[in-house]
């Protein structure tokens, strides 16, 4: 390769040189490539040939494929090898060898034994695995994604104005799941209050962070797994419930119970049956595992766990909203005299 | 600038949270060399970990014990760089906080590799998501690592490179290990480097890959020293057994980590310093290699094309003959080289401690004031 001349480019600017070095160096890789020097076949095979020595995880984390490096792994070779780079070496491991053959038989045989009955158990737990991944796949109930009815779901629905007074006297963080673009994380924080959003759409997501930084794009689940205990204020549920299999909600309730504050408020909003049910419902109504509660269900399911619940229907029955308050200590233990 | 008073009239402490305070890694010395800063500046400063290397017990204490040093109106900066119990610390306390952001190697890295450590970096990703929004201050080391804070929903940010200790680099070369590097030398042959841990995302394969066309196409004697300790002992076992089928055992040097004497040694005798991580919040050795005058070749991934500036060539792609061509350019090009190197000590100076405390000091401030 030609070096630059160096009185043609001390004169150049920085960027400029920069650029015409980089030039240079393709147009000289492109030659040596169209020379045969260094096929492109070879540089496939050198990635090819680490693949080969990445760890089985580091191509899928498939048993199978895991199961088939244990086999080849299986035998272990008493004749060590003894090549050497120090003169007598090579012929000092080859006496050592032939002294510890028979010892080393006689271990390595009974580790190949041991390593193979564990290999043959692998191989029928992994058969009775890939039978219960087909039996379940049939059974699976799907999670429940977030639906969203856009009267309800809107800066203006009726339920907004009384959401946001249950939650003025809250100290901590709000969250609100589902929280789409951030629209009601907008509305909480104007009006004093330190409110941020978890939405499961990363589209959706990301369209709000254009203009409020703090919206996870993450399930609700896992965000509440890693919030601290009792780290949150108040937990608003708008479009997240309505549609979860009873499952899913239990588990999300108990994670709500850990994660909201004693005094905290949760505030939920669903729709009714009947609009979820109606021909103009969106059509994840369809596809969700569950139905919404009724109100009263859900204050005497509040109650039971230890909150002080209030409902409010919207004008039209249409939908309405669950405010309550976590007990600021645990609800006293029955006793036989209650 | 003199330390600001705290609410009763005494001077406000300053103290930093890191998850461990390690002498070799950038982070430590970030660490240390801020809270010097920090005293200089009249405040009250300590150190508190997760986890203390032996060497530096003198100069930290675990981070359980800051209750014993808590006084009113106490500021933490938190060092973030990886998942640790600390950030748990912290969030569970109402002090008022500036993180420090080095930013973390998130778990896609590790995917298939490390399932602990891939556990660890998703934890991070959670911690910084939990810590972001509720810092008053965010510092990043480069715009790179601010974007990622902005993101992370911190809502006042700066850029504040970190605190690198060139004594590291000008450090008396190791005699035994600059002998050593020098016998290899006079058998003829290019000298290539590269220091950090030996993990995936740090794509020592890459270089090794490098090398073997390097040495294919233009210097069959070409050598590569990887100098650093290692997390992944899965990865460095494969990258141990590809450098043997490639034939390549006498040509790599795995050496593990190193003393600082014996690492100036390695920066002394390189002729080129490579890097081709997949991910780099910043990149301390590309800084440390620019001020050890070694010219510096890199591939273009997160903060690297900012942290080198107009000192390095900076690579589009890791594509084994593309880099070698580099690599020969940068050997025989005298021009280029001295291009390099000049401009890397510029980039070097605007680096140093002297020329980034001011700035430090200030943006505490903005948060350490009653």
């Amino acid at each position: 390769m030609a070096a630059s001349e160096p009185e043609e480019v001390s004169t150049q600017d920085p960027g400029a040189y920069v650029a015409q070095v980089m030039a240079e160096i393709e147009e000289e890789v492109r030659l040596r490539r169209a020379s045969g020097d260094l096929p492109p076949k070879l540089e496939r095979e050198l990635d090819e040939l680490f693949l080969a020595h990445s760890p089985v995880a580091g191509r899928g984390g498939d048993l199978t494929e895991a199961l088939r490096m244990v086999d080849a792994a299986t035998f272990i070779d008493p004749v060590v090898p003894v090549d050497s780079q120090r003169a007598a070496g090579a012929f000092v491991k080859k006496g050592m060898r032939s002294l510890l053959l028979w010892y080393l038989g006689w271990i390595t045989h009974q580790i190949s034994q041991f390593a193979s009955a564990v290999s043959r158990a692998l191989h029928i737990v992994d058969g009775r695995l890939k039978d219960l991944e087909r039996k379940v796949e049939v059974q699976r109930v799907p999670h429940a994604g977030v639906v969203e009815f856009p009267v309800a779901h809107d800066p203006a629905a009726w339920w907004v104005t009384p959401a946001i007074g249950a939650l003025t006297e809250v100290r901590g963080r709000i969250l609100h799941a589902a929280s789409g673009d951030g629209w009601l994380v907008r509305q909480i924080n104007q009006a004093g209050g330190d409110a941020y959003g978890v939405d499961p759409r990363p589209d959706v997501v990301e369209r709000g962070l254009l203009g409020i930084s703090d919206l996870r794009g993450e399930d609700l689940a896992d965000h509440l797994r890693a919030t601290s205990s009792a780290g949150l204020g108040g937990i608003v549920l708008s479009g997240m419930v309505d549609g979860m299999g009873s499952g899913q909600r239990e588990q999300l309730f108990n994670l709500i119970a850990t994660r909201l504050a004693p005094g905290g408020t949760l505030v939920i909003h669903s729709v009714t049956l009947p609009t979820w049910e109606a021909p103009d419902a969106p059509y994840e109504t369809d596809l969700s595992p569950g139905r919404p509660l009724r109100a009263e269900t859900w204050r005497h399911v509040l109650k039971q766990s230890g909150y002080e619940a209030t409902v409010q229907s919207g004008p039209d029955g249409a939908d309405y909203l669950v405010t309550a308050v976590r007990a600021t200590m645990s609800p006293p233990e029955p006793t036989l005299t209650q | 600038m003199s330390a600001a008073a705290g609410p009763y009239g005494a001077p406000v402490a300053v103290h930093q949270f890191i998850p461990t305070l390690n002498p070799h890694d950038a982070t430590g010395t970030h660490t240390l060399l801020l809270r010097d800063i920090l005293r200089q500046a009249g405040w009250r400063s300590e150190i508190f970990a997760e986890a203390i290397h032996d060497d530096l017990a003198a100069e930290a204490f675990k981070h359980w014990m800051y209750p014993d040093h808590a006084t009113d109106g106490d500021v933490a900066i938190y060092q973030f760089s990886t998942s640790s119990a600390v950030a748990g610390y912290l969030l569970e306390r109402d002090l008022p906080l500036i993180l420090d952001y080095h930013n973390f190697t998130g778990p896609q890295h590790f995917a298939g590799w490390e399932s602990l450590t891939e556990e660890r970096a998703t934890r991070a990703g959670v911690e910084l998501a939990l810590l972001a929004p509720r810092a008053q201050l965010g510092l990043a080391d480069s715009g790179f690592n601010e974007r990622e804070l902005q993101r992370a929903g911190c809502r006042r940010t700066a850029v504040i490179p970190v605190l690198v200790d060139y004594g590291r680099v000008s450090a008396l070369p190791d005699p035994r290990v600059a002998a050593a590097l020098a016998a290899l030398k006079a058998q003829g042959g290019t000298d290539i480097l590269f220091v950090g841990r030996i993990v995936p995302s740090k794509a020592q394969h890459e270089l090794v890959k490098a090398l073997w066309a390097y040495r294919r196409l233009y210097d069959p004697l070409a050598r590569l020293h990887l100098v650093g300790g290692t997390s992944s002992f899965d990865y460095l076992r494969s990258l141990r057994r590809f450098v043997h089928d490639l034939g390549l055992s006498s040509a790599v040097c795995i050496t593990g980590e190193v003393s600082d004497p014996a690492l100036a040694a390695y920066f002394s005798a390189a002729d080129v310093y490579l890097s081709l991580s997949v991910h780099e919040g910043f990149g301390v050795p590309l800084v440390e290699a620019m001020a050890a005058g070694v010219p510096v070749i890199a591939r273009g991934v997160g903060a690297v094309a900012e942290t080198v500036g107009d000192g390095a060539l900076v690579l589009a792609s890791a594509d084994p003959s593309y880099v070698a061509a580099a690599v020969q350019r940068v050997c025989a090009d005298e021009e280029l080289r001295r291009r390099l190197t000049s401009a890397g000590m510029r980039r070097m100076v605007a680096f140093s401690p002297d020329a980034i405390s001011d700035r430090v000091v200030a943006a505490v401030a903005s948060v350490a004031a009653p």
